[in-house]
């Protein structure tokens, strides 16, 4: 393979896994321990562009799976099979969110960490989808992984967006949050099968509503993105439209799909500086409940789900849940997110953050328990090599 | 007989501790005199003999306010917690008409700052002044857009001679536990340099620190009010004195443009003393 060959090859490889992401937080935590204040200042700096306007697009994008894959034709349409990982997935967010309060109120720091519960709640769909399918390759546990992790931050979404408020919330924002609407709508009726025009006018409205609203302006395309028209089918879950696919949702990822990456970047490179002193009682509270809580959560949900009647999918046992479980238990660029939401600057968000990180152990944890316990390609009915 | 000389005992041992804590202060009339803890809230027993000194000190050094620096109580902090935490070890202070004045660290409960001896009126961030010296108190906890633009605002309109501030965490340290908060620096230190703030106190830090000025200003941490973390402070360009031996607390008296300070340990020994004249060395 020629060198030209090889670079494409690798190009491709960092987009589709969206490698940009650690690369920007290794990044991150080269420099702050190099020289944190010039760090600090840059972080600071940029924080709002990217945190407030750059992931608004990262978000639209994800919701444009969710939406897709909700949708008629979508791997996820039908409720027979939502109904466990619904189960599941608000089960792991109790579990989560039990576990960082119980963990806290064994000490005196509940009254100052409290509020950042749900950031052990998060899920981070690309890297429990990317593990998750590491593992188990085509496989029904790779869409109930990702169900489960659909439904846990879209619950995520909603406490995030409605919890924290950065300002004092106008009520007039709320009358322009629902032109924003009536306006994607509008759009929607009309026919309009572009994409700009939803992101433009029902985005840029939805924006200037939230951050006047004092609501975080990051989730402004989340409520607007449904409203796109799409293809009759899914493509899969972050895979690439076919170019015959012209419809405005897949038109939209089409065009911000790179952009995104630079986006994701620099989210990692804003957000994931943290000096290696600020380890805390935040950093403990948010690892124990994503590693321990949430998976446990999930499985007392599944088990409740079965006693109450409800069934896993087909070829999901038990074994497959407990390392969907582990696996879903990776926060990191989500929780990332809800931490600079939960805190402002200070030494508690470096301390949570720190937890949110080091949730990326999940993978690893996930790992191991599907070799000790032979599922996936560790299962010893897949051959691996010739006779 | 035999309670007479407990008394007489308990006069010399005072009076041995007076001349220990050997005064370096003017203690002059009519200048500002406060005394200054931090971490303090143990309900141990360092944390009353810190206390106890001080009520010695203030037999011959009349401060009338004391700054408390966070984490003003540790573990439980029900009714009967502030009594054990605070009342009864400042006991000789609060019957005194000594004021408190607390910022909340990372151990406090938020609603601490409802309690009335620590004089907050329910704020995470107030000011207040003492003749030609105003306290500007944060919570530096988290430092939210609000609270800076309310710092901003109440820096750039004081016209007091002094502005000193204080809050937990530090913005320089040489704490092998926790170390400098950079971040808060990078956020705070800017609008200290602009708008003239001559000292800043700050606790987290379970020892005592003086640091060399930075930019203009000076820097002391004082977080050992009933805390300890004996040996922790390692050696940088920051330091200019430290004591990690054993808990102490600071005394100021501000008169004119000049700041004196002294530092005592538990046990009444003086461990650091200096002056600083505003506006240079």
């Amino acid at each position: 393979m020629s060198l030209m060959g090889i670079v494409k090859r690798a190009f491709r490889f960092a987009i589709d896994h969206y490698v940009v992401l650690p690369v920007g937080v290794i990044a991150a935590l080269v420099w702050v321990q190099a020289d944190a204040e010039s760090f600090f200042r840059f972080s600071h700096a940029a924080s709002f562009a990217v945190n407030e306007v750059g992931m608004a697009l990262f978000l639209a994008v994800m919701t444009k799976e969710v939406v897709e894959a909700l949708s008629a034709g979508g791997a996820l349409h039908s409720w027979r099979h939502r109904s466990m990982a619904i189960v599941a997935g608000a089960g792991g967010m109790i579990g989560a969110a039990l576990t960082y309060f119980a963990y806290l109120k064994a000490g005196d720091e509940l009254s100052v960490l409290g509020p950042g519960w749900p950031i052990p709640c998060a899920v981070d769909l690309a890297f429990c989808y990317f593990v998750v399918k590491g593992i188990f390759g085509r496989h029904p546990a790779v869409s109930f992984a990702l169900l489960l992790a659909i439904v846990t931050d879209i619950l995520e979404f909603l406490i995030v967006a409605l919890r924290y408020t950065v300002a004092d919330v106008h009520a007039s924002a709320v009358a322009l949050m629902a032109v924003a609407i009536l306006a994607a709508i509008a759009l929607r009726t009309s026919r309009v099968r572009r994409a700009w025009p939803y992101i433009a006018i029902a985005g840029g409205l939805s924006w200037v509503a939230l951050f006047w609203g004092g609501l975080h302006p990051a989730f402004a395309l989340v409520p607007v993105m449904p409203f796109l028209p799409h293809a009759p089918r899914d493509y899969g879950f972050l895979a690439d439209p076919p170019p015959e696919a012209h419809d405005p949702l897949n038109e939209f990822e089409r065009t911000w799909k790179y952009p995104v990456h630079i986006v994701l970047f620099f989210f990692g490179l804003v957000n994931a500086g943290v000096l290696l002193q600020g380890w805390g009682t935040g950093s403990w509270a948010v690892l124990t409940a994503a590693l321990a809580g949430r998976p446990l959560g999930i499985l007392l949900a599944v088990a409740c789900g079965i006693a109450a009647g409800l069934h896993l999918p087909g070829r999901i046992g038990w074994r497959e849940v407990v390392v969907v479980a582990f696996g879903s238990s990776i926060g990191f660029a989500f929780s990332l997110l809800v931490a600079t939401q939960a805190f402002s600057i200070g030494p508690l968000l470096i301390e949570v953050k720190i937890g949110a990180l080091l949730s990326l152990c999940g993978a690893f944890v996930a790992l191991v328990l599907a070799a000790i316990l032979r599922v996936g390609k560790f299962s010893p009915s897949i051959s691996h090599g010739s006779a | 007989m035999r309670r007479s000389v407990t008394v007489l005992l308990a006069v010399v041992l005072g009076v041995c501790q007076l001349l220990a804590q050997n005064r370096r202060l003017p203690n002059a009339a009519n200048s500002v005199k406060f005394a200054v803890i931090g971490d303090n809230g143990t309900g141990d027993r360092p944390e009353y003999e810190v206390g106890a000194q001080m009520a010695r000190a203030r037999a011959s050094f009349a401060f009338d306010t004391v700054l408390m620096l966070g984490d003003n109580m540790y573990g439980s902090q029900e009714p009967a917690d502030f009594v054990k935490k605070f009342q009864q070890p400042y006991k000789a202070l609060l019957d005194a008409g000594v004021q408190f004045f607390a910022t909340l660290g990372n151990h406090d409960n938020q609603l601490n700052r409802y309690y009335r001896p620590f004089n907050m009126g329910g704020e995470r961030f107030y000011t207040f002044a003492k003749r030609n010296v105003r306290f500007f108190v944060l919570d530096s906890d988290s430092l939210d857009p609000k609270q800076m633009a309310w710092l901003e605002e109440v820096l750039k309109s004081s016209t007091d001679e002094w502005k000193i501030c204080y809050f937990h965490h530090p913005l320089y340290s040489d704490g092998g536990k926790h170390g400098s908060a950079v971040e808060l620096r990078v956020v705070l230190e800017p609008l200290f340099v602009r708008y003239g703030v001559a000292v800043v106190f700050s606790g987290h830090e379970h020892f005592y620190e003086r640091l060399n000025p930075q930019k203009g200003i000076y820097y002391f941490i004082e977080g050992a009010g009933g805390q300890l973390r004996r040996g922790n402070i390692v050696r940088s360009e920051f330091k200019a004195a430290g004591f990690d031996q054993d808990q102490s607390f600071m005394l100021v008296e501000i008169t004119g443009a000049d700041l004196f300070f002294q530092t005592i340990s538990r046990t009444g020994l003086t461990v650091d003393s200096g002056s600083i004249h505003r506006g240079g060395l």
